[in-house]
């Protein structure tokens, strides 16, 4: 496949809303599989996720999304799945009616309408009952589901979710998050906001960080934090002297903390360099004085990352 | 690195054509508007006048009928006066039936912040206002020019002379004038609740863009010593429309009357304000950010 029609792209896009900025200077490319977008509130996220879907226009640079633009709206939104953060539906309707309507509004027949939003109710699972009761007196957990069950029913390529697991109970998050995966597994676009960091962190393909309108880092989270070199990188150590490890350890000049695991059975290491790290390990162990169990970055992930590099305050590191 | 199996499978059947996107809102726009006990009530209100005029219509041209209970008196005619007065009568009730049902089809819409959603279709900013437009436009037609030209046919029916033939233009000035004022409506019960978001608030509104301009034209006519103001009185211009539509006699002091086009140039200023009002207020997204 022509990798421009397999993939999301933003180049040089900013978007003022008036004079709010809302993203500056946005390039970034978003191939098949989970994309997470992370930043604290007011970042740009919503917007970056509504220039995603057409919902706004860029006011400068071009975005395409699967090699369409959002002027070939027939097309352009067949491909695009959205499921929007703001607990919001049109009045009156049940569950399936959602569903079955938005199908109706992408140009199904009634026949195919019933059908594909059976299978979605069904993937998201939301029985039929529930269904066919108004969304008014959903609760929370149930409207997130159907939101995404609306999203989802008529097979787009790319799914672009912003919050989807606020207000869902450990049970359905886990549920929604499996579908995530099975969805970005089989070659979808799923592209999701969240504070859940940790959640989405285990499934998340690449991540994209952005705060103040501005992109920070993008891509492997592995990589993203190999990239971020002023903060050491920090490795626990499982083994069975943890004492003369981390006094090995700081025997090299790249190693600037070593901090016992609290049950005493393994040692915190930050380092400067991984490789020079990795090396001195092998080392270590092939001497057979200490023997070592298991080894396993413990701030290679998204929460590390934002920490490192928007902070807890929200401003750029 | 993830491994992506490239099995899912895009949607592929047949679809509608675009054009019928806008009809999907319209039937749950309908369905929105006529599932109010009070909408279904005002409905019934609006039509006992036409009961009246169908009885009256019925006296006027059953001979036994008129000696029995007018005693032969001439005084009921069924002509283009009488129409104007159905027609005015039912085009009234259509706005307040307009004041009721246009806040809930947009503002409802605006208030829930379901336009992201209903936007992320491909239906553009006018397919969501045209889906909106029928849903209003069919439900005044219920107490409109559907109810008038029932009462034309009765009347082309129970008359003893060949009526309907001699009496064309009188219906088509009915469809025509009703039309023009559920445009008109329609685009201004639309603007108004997308402008004001609280429904009871926009439905008073609704009622004030047509009858507060009327104060302003009359206070600008006794000061200027003018008839221009005149223009801005919506009762006034839209009974002169529908009594020129209708071929009835004038009812205004000729020295008042307004030029066609004039009234022409004002409807249309009118509808072009409501566009842009629609154009500023429809849109997917108020400034969000986070």
């Amino acid at each position: 496949m022509n990798p421009v029609n397999d993939t999301i792209r933003f180049e040089n896009v900013s978007k003022f809303y008036g004079e709010v900025l809302g993203v500056n200077r946005v390039t970034l490319t978003m191939s098949p599989g989970i994309t997470t977008l992370v930043g604290p509130n007011g970042s740009g996220k919503t917007t970056l996720m509504n220039l995603m879907t057409g919902l706004v226009q860029p006011s400068r640079g071009t975005i395409s999304v699967l090699g369409l633009e959002p002027r070939n709206a027939t097309e352009f939104f067949c491909n695009l799945g959205y499921c929007a953060q703001f607990d919001s539906f049109p009045r009156g309707l049940t569950g399936f009616q959602f569903v079955l309507d938005s199908l109706m509004l992408f140009g199904m027949s009634e026949e195919d309408a019933h059908h594909l939003t059976a299978e979605a109710l069904e993937r998201v699972q939301l029985d039929v009952d529930a269904a066919q009761r108004k969304i008014a007196g959903y609760s929370k957990g149930m409207r997130q589901k159907i939101r995404l069950a609306q999203a989802i029913a008529h097979h787009p390529r790319v799914l672009v979710l912003d919050e989807p697991l606020n207000g869902l109970d450990p049970m359905a998050r886990a549920e929604s998050l499996a579908l995530f995966q099975e969805l970005g597994r089989q070659g979808m676009h799923v592209v999701i906001s969240s504070h859940i960091l940790d959640e989405v962190d285990r499934i998340a393909d690449r991540v994209v960080l952005i705060t103040g309108g501005y992109l920070i880092a993008q891509g492997n989270i592995h990589e993203v934090r190999r990239e971020v070199r002023d903060k050491p990188m920090q490795v626990l150590i499982r083994c069975d002297s943890p004492e003369l490890l981390a006094s090995k350890m700081f025997a090299v000049n790249h190693c600037v903390e070593a901090r016992l695991h609290a049950d005493g059975h393994g040692v915190f290491v930050r380092t400067a360099d991984i490789d020079q790290f990795y090396r001195l390990l092998n080392d270590i162990a092939v001497e057979g004085l200490v023997r070592i169990e298991a080894v396993a970055p413990a701030d290679d992930n998204t929460n590390a990352i934002y920490q490192y590099l928007i902070g807890s305050d929200g401003s750029a590191a | 690195m993830s491994v992506f199996l490239h099995e899912y499978r895009p949607y592929s059947g047949r679809t509608t054509p675009l054009w019928t996107r806008p009809l999907v809102l319209a039937r749950y726009g309908l369905a929105e508007v006529w599932s109010s006990k009070i909408t279904v009530g005002l409905f019934v209100l609006s039509l006992l006048p036409c009961v009246v005029e169908l009885v009256m219509i019925y006296l006027a041209d059953n001979p036994v009928a008129r000696l029995l209970i007018l005693r032969g008196n001439p005084v009921l005619t069924i002509n283009e006066t009488f129409f104007l007065n159905v027609l005015e009568t039912q085009c009234w009730f259509a706005l307040v039936i307009a004041s009721w049902i246009a806040p809930r089809l947009v503002s409802f819409d605006l208030g829930d912040s379901a336009l992201p959603i209903l936007l992320s279709h491909p239906i553009s900013r006018f397919g969501y206002l045209l889906g909106k437009f029928i849903a209003l436009a069919v439900s005044l037609s219920y107490v409109t020019w559907i109810p008038c030209l029932v009462l034309f046919v009765y009347q082309s029916y129970a008359s003893p002379q060949p009526w309907m033939l001699t009496h064309l233009p009188l219906g088509l000035g009915i469809f025509a004038g009703a039309v023009l004022w559920i445009a008109l409506l329609s685009l201004t019960g639309l603007a108004v609740s997308s402008w004001v978001k609280w429904r009871v608030i926009a439905t008073g509104a609704i009622f004030a863009v047509v009858f507060v301009p009327a104060g302003v034209g009359g206070i600008a006519n006794a000061i200027l010593r003018t008839k221009w103001g005149l223009l801005l009185n919506v009762p006034v211009v839209m009974t002169e429309i529908w009594q020129r539509l209708l071929g009835a006699p004038a009812f205004m002091n000729p020295r008042l009357e307004l030029p066609n086009f004039a009234m022409a140039a004002v409807l249309a200023l009118a509808s072009l304000m409501c566009v842009a009002v629609l154009n500023a207020r429809i849109r997917a997204r108020e400034v969000v950010r986070g």
